[in-house]
């Protein structure tokens, strides 16, 4: 964390108006030390270590079968709520009914982005949290958030243009979290800023779920 | 969605100002290999911002824009919330919606302006027109706010050149988000009505915000750009 990155920086106050070739003169090294990011009291990196990642096709193909996966088992959750969930009704079913069709079109998207990289659907087992409403709720909640939490500890380690279009289906998980805190009674943004999980730290939670069994 | 009607005021907006520091097309380049020096202190609170601030930090000239865009959109939803609690006239989840909202973007107001030290610019004049003294229509212009955020800030993500910028900005873009499906929710419309947001450039969300009319006067710019660094 104490490490320095260093980068070139233009001396701000007499950088020239309107660009041009002169600006390059004042072109200068300044030394930026890169703090711990700290978010909630969770320590997720510093400023280096965000850099050094270094996005890439390859990575950006990585991310996509991450995102995969979260996508393939919140698309499922809700698929099979709908189907077997006969208890969850009312605004939990137009929940499960609008956020299912969204997160299939997700799924659909990276699969078709992905192509023959696409990674194969593991095999889910929800128990009763697909047909006891008061776990669905409280299961998608989970769910949305961690989404919300997936993509964005991942956003700077995507290409930018394929971060484009990652960023349009994370504000759509956070709509999908705002939604089911609010019909959970919680506040829908409990937070100025929103936090970001690394990939393990979704993986673990993911995992913890014991929804993936094969 | 509501529609914004677009009429255009005759002052330049704060906006404005701010957009036309944004480099287009193939210049663009030529900023992404200069920067300038930001600093500021965060008193609290800024999350990712926190590692942005306190010391002194390089930016993009493009980012320092990008930054001042996103700083004149939290002014206004700040304001615009600020002025609404304050008239009183807002009752039940409304009212509690525009409290929570109101502090988150005065956080993201505070945020940004540490991070662009000497370099942010000045809160615009506003003038809301009656939509913060009645329950409806503060509504109906709480869910065009946050939806047009949402929107901006995800036409702006793939332009920052900054990762750690990026990082926070996105930190941001989701609660944005979750402001635009609590208000949605509240006046009884689809809070999440498409599977992928949609982002609109610069010249769009001027024209929407515009459009708004309540941007009244822009505070000209101090002429010096010398950037306070009190990290």
């Amino acid at each position: 964390m104490s490490e320095h990155v260093t980068v070139d920086v233009v001396q701000a106050g007499v950088l020239p108006e309107g660009g041009g070739d002169t600006r390059s003169q004042f072109l200068r090294k300044a030394v930026v030390g890169g703090g711990t990011l700290v978010v909630g009291g969770v320590a997720i990196g510093g400023l280096p270590k965000l850099a050094s990642a270094a996005p890439s096709a390859r990575q950006d193909q990585a991310i996509l079968n991450f995102a995969l996966l979260l996508e393939y088992l919140e698309a499922e959750f809700y698929t099979v709520a709908e189907t077997v969930g006969a208890a969850i009704q009312g605004e939990l079913r137009e929940f499960a009914t609008v956020v299912g069709a969204h997160e299939r079109t997700h799924r659909d998207f990276l699969i078709s982005t992905l192509g023959s990289a696409a990674r194969a659907k593991p095999a889910f087992d929800f128990r009763d949290t697909v047909t006891d409403p008061t776990k669905f709720r409280q299961t998608a909640q989970a769910l949305e958030e961690v989404g919300v939490s997936a993509y964005l500890g991942q956003a700077t380690r995507l290409r930018r243009p394929t971060l484009g279009i990652a960023a349009t289906i994370a504000s759509v998980e956070a709509r999908h979290a705002s939604w089911i805190r609010d019909i959970n009674g919680k506040l829908p943004a409990p937070a100025a800023f929103d936090k970001p999980r690394t990939k393990s730290q979704v993986e673990s939670a993911v995992q913890k779920t014991g929804f993936i069994v094969a | 969605m509501s529609e914004l009607t677009y009429q255009a005021v005759d002052q330049d907006g704060a906006i404005e100002e701010a957009l036309d520091r944004l480099p287009e097309g193939d210049s663009r380049a030529a900023f992404l290999r200069k920067s300038v020096v930001m600093g500021g202190a965060l008193a609290g609170g800024g999350a990712l911002f926190g590692a942005l601030t306190g010391t002194a930090q390089a930016q993009s000239r493009s980012d320092v824009a990008i930054l001042n865009f996103a700083l004149t959109l939290e002014y206004l939803e700040a304001a615009f919330y600020k002025e609404a609690v304050a008239m009183g006239a807002l009752r039940g989840e409304t009212r509690r919606f525009a409290r929570v909202v109101a502090a988150h973007e005065a956080t993201h107001v505070r945020t940004l302006k540490s991070v662009l030290g000497g370099l942010a610019v000045s809160k615009p004049r506003f003038n809301f027109r009656g939509t913060t003294s009645d329950q409806g229509r503060f509504q109906a212009t709480a869910q065009t706010l946050e939806d047009t955020g949402v929107s901006a800030y995800l036409g702006q993500a793939p332009n920052i050149d900054s990762d750690a910028l990026l990082a926070a900005a996105g930190t941001i873009l989701t609660v944005e988000a979750r402001h635009a499906a609590w208000i949605r929710h509240i006046r009884g419309e689809s809070p999440a009505p498409l599977a992928f947001d949609k982002p609109l450039t610069k010249r769009q969300i001027l024209r929407a915000v515009k459009g708004t009319r309540f941007i009244v006067a822009a505070r000209r710019q101090p002429a010096r750009r010398v950037p306070s660094l009190t990290g």
